[in-house]
């Protein structure tokens, strides 16, 4: 009896185990609205404590060089030519092929001029694109040399005749552009200054 | 057809044995185009049904609404991959394995009814001529395997065969069973018969479970999930396509979709109805009134039915192979032959739906 029993069991069981599970799936298919977003036209809110590129505000960096000691990966290079308090650039970079997004870089820095932004694609075809330069000029800046010139011509015993001409005015746009995108990414982070 | 054959005469002035082989190459061609497009459809329905059922969006992009160009695409790229042959293989066993796959499931479509005089021939025994074409693409599928000079695709060959040479039996006997009420293996006599009667689902509970039986057996036939196991992509290697690429292996996915297609016709004609609307006397329309109609009835009854086989295909998780032995003989096989005795007994004593 027992065989027997199984197998009109078996029958029934199939039987109503289908019908429950197509009404599942039909639910499914007329009801619930996709959880998934067409990606790249549209995206999910990042929120804002997210660690993703880093950007550096240039003018306030000292070259301390304390987020690259904090780096457990080393992936930050980092140098610079010390004329005084001015700094002529020659690298600041980050390789993303070793970061991994730590944020220990974060902390240490004394004048809080590192931060991480919310952007998160790193898709690239091309593996040296990795490393990121985080200067926005290199060298000196116009006003920078001029103020290092007339150091040195002061220093020299002479006047300089027109120091009304090297006004905030004269700087590139590639630092305004800078500063304009470093405002952004502050509001976006609602942080304040 | 002969409609067609005398419009050749007519036209063109062609006679005999020229009239008749153009008529052949119009119906031939409008079919193997009507197929290609169907197949491309409904790949894109599939992965749409697929994709709601499991609470996603599916191909949204190509073609601009709801992704409707993806097949086109897709198929465009398969055209353009490279032929690869394996050097080990069999090149003309190999070449020819897809084309008599595809052939034994196409040539199915020709005895079938769409609408009223719409229909390459009709045969006196359409019903048995499709099943016994189908037969044919084992054949293919054993070819291919064999010919793959392939592990993976000789098993795969193999599990194939031996699944769809098993469920033959049940599908073969289940088919039996409205042709035994009907009296006819004549595909027309179907439409006819239901359009006079009523369908054929309704006609006692012995023709549902037939009804029943054949749909899930011809599920197994075209090796539909919860029966994929011949070709479970996600645990066994794709079976015996295994070293198809390109065209060749969307010539098999062709056919899948194209058996799914008889499967669901022969399900739509022989039990609800065919071409017929249910309550509507069709039969005094002018033929060309009903044959449009006929033939947007037939595809929908046939579309819900292939919907039904997505449906089931993302319910289902797939079966072990012993299990698919053991549905196949222990259960479909005993009930389609209950079905058509117990049909024989319940004729021939009158009974309807309910013996009262």
């Amino acid at each position: 009896m027992g065989a027997i029993r199984d197998y009109f069991g078996n029958i029934s069981s199939a039987l109503t185990s289908t019908a429950k599970g197509m009404g599942v799936t039909l639910r499914h298919y007329r009801k619930e609205p996709p959880i998934t977003i067409q990606y790249p036209f549209e995206r999910f809110p990042v929120p804002d404590r997210y660690r993703g590129l880093h950007i550096l505000e240039q003018e306030k960096c000292i070259d301390c060089k304390l987020c690259a000691k904090a780096c457990p990966v080393d992936c930050i290079e980092i140098e610079a030519e010390h004329h005084g308090r001015i700094l002529e650039w020659t690298q600041f970079s980050i390789d993303y092929k070793k970061c991994i997004f730590c944020e220990f870089c974060i902390p240490p820095c004394p004048v809080d001029c590192i931060h991480m932004t919310t952007e998160y694609e790193l898709a690239t075809e091309d593996p040296d694109g990795m490393v990121e330069d985080l200067l926005t000029w290199t060298g000196l800046r116009p006003q920078d040399q001029r103020a290092l010139e007339e150091a040195a011509a002061r220093k020299a015993g002479k006047v300089v005749p027109d120091a009304a001409a090297s006004k905030p005015s004269a700087e590139g746009t590639s630092a305004e552009d800078m500063a304009a995108k470093i405002a952004a990414i502050k509001a976006r982070m609602g942080k304040k200054d | 057809m002969e409609a067609l054959i005398g419009l050749f005469g007519e036209l063109f002035g062609l006679e005999g044995t020229l009239a008749l082989s153009a008529a052949y190459a119009v119906c031939i061609g409008s079919i193997l185009g009507f197929v290609t497009v169907y197949s491309m459809f409904a790949i894109w329905m599939e992965r749409k049904v697929a994709a709601h059922i499991q609470v996603r969006m599916g191909p949204m992009v190509t073609g601009g609404w709801h992704g409707w160009a993806q097949s086109v695409a897709d198929a465009v790229k398969l055209l353009f991959k490279e032929d690869i042959i394996p050097t080990r293989a069999n090149a003309f066993m190999f070449w020819i394995a897809p084309a008599v796959v595809f052939c034994g499931v196409f040539a199915g479509l020709i005895v079938v009814p769409f609408a009223v005089g719409v229909q390459v021939v009709d045969l006196h025994l359409g019903v048995f001529f499709i099943i016994a074409i189908a037969s044919i693409e084992v054949i293919g599928v054993i070819i291919a395997g064999w010919a793959s000079n392939s592990k993976y695709s000789l098993f795969g060959a193999v599990r194939e065969a031996a699944q769809v040479v098993s469920y033959e039996i049940p599908t073969a006997t289940a088919l039996l069973v409205p042709i035994l009420v009907v009296g006819s293996f004549r595909l027309n006599d179907f439409n006819t018969w239901q359009a006079e009667h009523h369908w054929l689902i309704f006609h006692s509970p012995w023709l549902a479970m037939a009804a029943l039986i054949f749909f899930i057996s011809s599920l197994a036939g075209c090796k539909r999930a919860p029966f994929d196991l011949p070709e479970a992509e996600s645990e066994l290697v794709s079976g015996f396509h295994t070293e198809y690429s390109g065209m060749r292996f969307s010539f098999f996915f062709l056919e899948e979709y194209t058996s799914m297609f008889v499967a669901a016709l022969l399900t739509a004609t022989l039990w609800f109805g065919g071409f017929n609307l249910p309550f509507v006397d069709s039969s005094a329309w002018h033929p060309a009134l009903a044959m449009p109609i006929g033939i947007v009835v037939l595809l929908a009854k046939t579309f819900f039915f292939i919907f039904v086989q997505m449906w089931l295909r993302w319910t289902l998780p797939r079966l072990r192979v012993d299990q698919v032995m053991s549905m196949g003989y222990k259960y479909l096989v005993p009930w389609a032959f209950v079905a058509l005795i117990a049909t024989a007994v319940w004729d021939y004593y009158g009974w309807g739906w309910l013996p009262l």
